[in-house]
Parts: C-alpha cells; sequence; structure tokens
C-alpha cells in the first residue's frame, strides 16, 4: 500500500518534471504564437538544435559550443554513390543560377558576365585558381553541402543536408568553381 | 592635344554618369522619389495610392455588412472615430478584445464587431484600401510605438525573438538580411536596415511601384518568408502582429510618411 503510494508521487513528480523542463513559459508563449500562425507556418518554424543555438547566441556562438556543433554538422554530409566530388560544370551553372535550387548568385558573383549577382557572400570569380587537388575538391564539395560544418552559423544555408541539392547536384557546383573550362575561371587563361 | 582632350572629357562624363548610375542603385530612397516625381508628372498629379485611400475612405464610411453600419465609431486607440495619428501607435493593446492588435487586425476586428461580418467575409483587398485611407490621416506625424502595458511587452519580446529566429530550409531569419548582413546585397535589392534606421517601419502601408501593389507591413513580413522558402504566416496572426511590433518600436520618433512609396 505504502509502495504503490510512493509510486503515484513519484510518476506525478516526474510527470510535472518533464512538463517544466521541456519549455519555459516564454517558450510556451513563443510556440502558442506560432502554432497561431497556421499549421504550415508552424511547421516550418520547426528549429533543429543547431538553427536554435544559431538563434539563441545570434550566430556568434560561444567558442566552447563550437568543436561539437561542428562535429555534428560534418556527420550531415553525404556523398556521391560514386566518390566523384567533381561533376558537369555545366549542370553546375544551371543549378548555381536557379533560385530554386543553390541560388548562389544570389550572394556569390560566379560568372563575372552575370550581372544581377549578389554580395551577400565572397566573390567567387578565379575560384578554380586553387585547382583540383583531393583536399580543394573535397573542402569544396563540404561547403556547398553543408557550409555548418566549417563556419558555424554562417548565412550560407546547408544546401545539401536540406536536401535541396543532391550530393550528385553538389559536384556539378563543385565542378562550376573548379572546372578551367568553366566561365568562372575564364579569367584565368591568360 | 584637340583628340587628347576629347578623350579625356569623355572618360570624365563617362565616369560621372557611372557614379550617379552607382549611387542611384545605392539610394533606395532618392530612387523611389524620382519614380514618384515621374509617376506625379505622367499622371497629373495622382498617385496609384491615393485611389487607394479613396476607395478606402469610401469603404469606411459606407454602411455595410448585416448590421449596416459603417467603420466611424471604430476605435484605433484614441477613442471612436478618432483616426489622426493612429497608426503611429500601433500595434497596441486594446482592452476590448483582450488583445495586441496592429492596424489590419483592428480593422478587421470593428469590419467583426461593428459591421457584423463573419471572419471568412472579409476582403483582403478591403482591408487594404481601409488601411491606406487610415495611414493618409497619419502622414507626417510621428511614430510613438512603445510597449508599455505588460501585453505589449510581452509581445515586443516575442516579435524579437521571432526577428532572431533561423529556421527553414535557407537556414534564415529576418535578422540574417537586415541585421547582420545590412548594407549587403542579395542579387540586386540592398536590404533595409530594419534597427539602424527609423525611415524603414514608417512608411506602412506603402505602394510597390516596381510591381503595383499595395501592402502593407503584413504583406511585407509574409512575402520575406516566402523569399526564405518558407510559409507565410497567416494574415492578422499573433506572429505578424508581434514582429510588427518590435519593427515599429525601432522607427520610435521617424515622421511618418504614409502612405509610403517604395520599390
Amino acid at each position: 500500500m505504502k509502495g504503490k503510494r510512493f509510486l503515484l508521487w513519484f510518476t506525478l513528480a516526474s510527470l510535472l518534471g518533464v512538463a517544466l523542463s521541456q519549455q519555459t513559459p516564454f517558450q510556451q508563449r513563443v510556440s502558442q504564437a506560432i502554432q497561431s500562425g497556421g499549421p504550415e507556418f508552424q511547421k516550418s518554424m520547426q528549429q533543429d538544435p543547431d538553427q536554435a543555438l544559431c538563434s539563441q547566441y545570434r550566430d556568434k556562438l560561444p567558442a566552447e559550443l563550437v568543436p561539437a556543433f561542428l562535429e555534428r554538422q560534418r556527420k550531415l554530409i553525404k556523398y556521391p554513390a560514386d566518390g566523384r566530388l567533381m561533376g558537369d560544370w555545366k549542370k553546375g551553372e544551371e543549378l548555381f543560377t536557379n533560385p530554386r535550387k543553390g541560388n548562389c548568385y544570389a550572394c556569390h558573383t560566379g560568372d563575372p558576365r552575370e550581372a544581377g549577382a549578389g554580395n551577400m557572400g565572397p566573390g567567387l570569380v578565379g575560384y578554380g585558381a586553387r585547382g583540383t587537388s583531393e583536399a580543394v575538391v573535397k573542402y569544396t564539395y563540404d561547403k556547398i553541402y553543408n557550409a555548418w560544418a566549417s563556419m558555424p552559423c554562417s548565412l550560407m544555408y546547408r544546401a545539401g543536408y536540406h536536401g535541396i541539392l543532391s550530393p550528385e547536384d553538389t559536384a556539378h557546383i563543385v565542378a562550376f568553381l573548379l572546372d578551367p573550362a568553366s566561365p568562372v575561371n575564364a579569367n584565368l587563361k591568360r | 592635344m584637340g583628340r587628347f582632350l576629347g578623350l579625356l572629357v569623355a572618360l570624365v562624363l563617362g565616369l560621372g554618369a557611372l557614379g550617379v548610375l552607382a549611387q542611384e542603385e545605392d539610394d533606395p530612397v532618392k530612387e523611389a522619389e524620382k519614380q514618384k516625381q515621374q509617376l506625379l508628372e505622367q499622371s497629373g498629379g495622382i498617385l496609384p495610392s491615393d485611389l487607394y485611400v479613396q476607395q478606402g475612405e469610401e469603404l469606411f464610411k459606407a454602411k455595410r455588412g448585416p448590421k449596416q453600419a459603417s467603420l466611424e465609431a471604430c476605435d484605433f486607440g484614441r477613442g471612436p472615430g478618432r483616426l489622426e495619428g493612429v497608426v503611429g501607435r500601433l500595434p497596441r493593446y486594446f482592452f476590448d478584445t483582450r488583445r495586441v492588435e496592429d492596424l489590419d487586425s483592428r480593422i478587421r476586428t470593428c469590419m467583426i464587431r461593428l459591421q457584423g461580418f463573419r471572419p471568412e467575409e472579409i476582403r483582403r483587398s478591403e482591408v487594404v484600401a481601409i488601411a491606406f485611407y487610415i495611414a493618409s490621416l497619419s502622414n507626417e506625424k510621428t511614430m510613438y510605438v512603445r510597449p508599455l502595458l505588460p501585453q505589449e511587452k510581452q509581445l515586443y519580446e516575442l516579435g524579437e525573438r521571432l526577428f532572431y529566429l533561423r529556421a527553414g530550409p535557407r537556414d534564415m531569419g529576418c535578422a540574417s538580411c537586415h541585421v547582420t548582413y545590412v548594407g549587403r546585397r542579395a542579387g540586386v535589392l540592398p536590404y533595409s536596415d530594419l534597427l539602424g534606421d527609423k525611415r524603414v517601419a514608417s512608411h506602412w502601408p506603402a505602394f510597390r511601384y516596381s510591381n503595383d501593389q499595395a501592402w502593407t507591413m503584413a504583406d511585407r513580413i509574409r512575402a520575406c518568408y516566402a523569399n526564405l522558402g518558407m510559409p507565410a504566416p497567416d494574415f492578422y496572426s499573433e506572429p505578424i502582429i508581434a514582429l510588427t511590433l518590435f519593427m515599429n518600436a525601432q522607427a520610435r520618433g521617424a515622421r511618418m510618411d504614409l502612405p509610403g512609396f517604395i520599390r
């Protein structure tokens, strides 16, 4: 009898503990408000744990959190089945400029003739000057597939992780940046 | 020698023209002012936003809805029927609905309560036109949104949280473009400095000449989410009101330019 009562209190206390540890009242208020924006909006505002960290620290992640953050993000990178990280630069060009796919030119100049390129990110004209060593190709691939695996909370979105670019798509964009025949590297020929 | 001088003059003129072009691109406010003057000259002094204001005034004063009432008794915060400058103090807490409301949701509230419309009967285009009319009566008044009541303070904090919240397939939030990378361009468009430039939040609702649209702040917020690849929050919902409160409070002290005229 005593045991039963203890069990009851224990269960109640742990339920309360779970409820309290999950969300502060303000967080609950935030969830309620997001819910009132409609089911689709609510779904899209669900953050993964690292989006939540970047929001909480306003993109300035404390140094002690960085190693584990990078490790988690590195694990999310997937590679093409055939292992080739450099594809077809022409397909890469289409993916680089397509607003629904890479949309890369919104922030980076690629082909210097592209007039509407933005400057949120560094310009990439002549990116191929780095050569096509295994290390360069892999760094470029990883950066495009998951930018947060090298720079926590970078503005650059994780196009591969979110499925906007497949591993093969990513390899095509790598080629657009590194292939000597790509217009990105036209200025290197002289 | 003469040829050399001619070349020099051409070069200087060319550079000067480039400079002018670059300046226009860099200052959307000046560019909008130029477009406004052009439009005024072409139309004989009438802007598209004037037509929305007129339409809104007619809708506001007409006896409509199941209750055959006008909106003239609607209280936007300064008492029933007092409309001058009200936009500068919205969103604010209303004791009758017991919630913080922005201009759009307050118009909707009055259409429901005074005119008897059912929520699903309310047409967005009518709310926008009425918002333009009410905004026109706040032109050149001062923006003085200041969260004072607990409900307002809480919603302000909520808006701030949403403003910095990064989510969705592009890992972004409002602050990514409007704070962290402000001054840079995505494509050809520069982003407004929401925390640093008081003019930004003090010109809504506004007419957008680039695509001939009449927008309130709610439309602006919804389009921003769409640009981030995220479904927009519903009209009149709390995320929109919270974000509007946060942004409008940043514009405190600005002289309002209403209805706005922007790209």
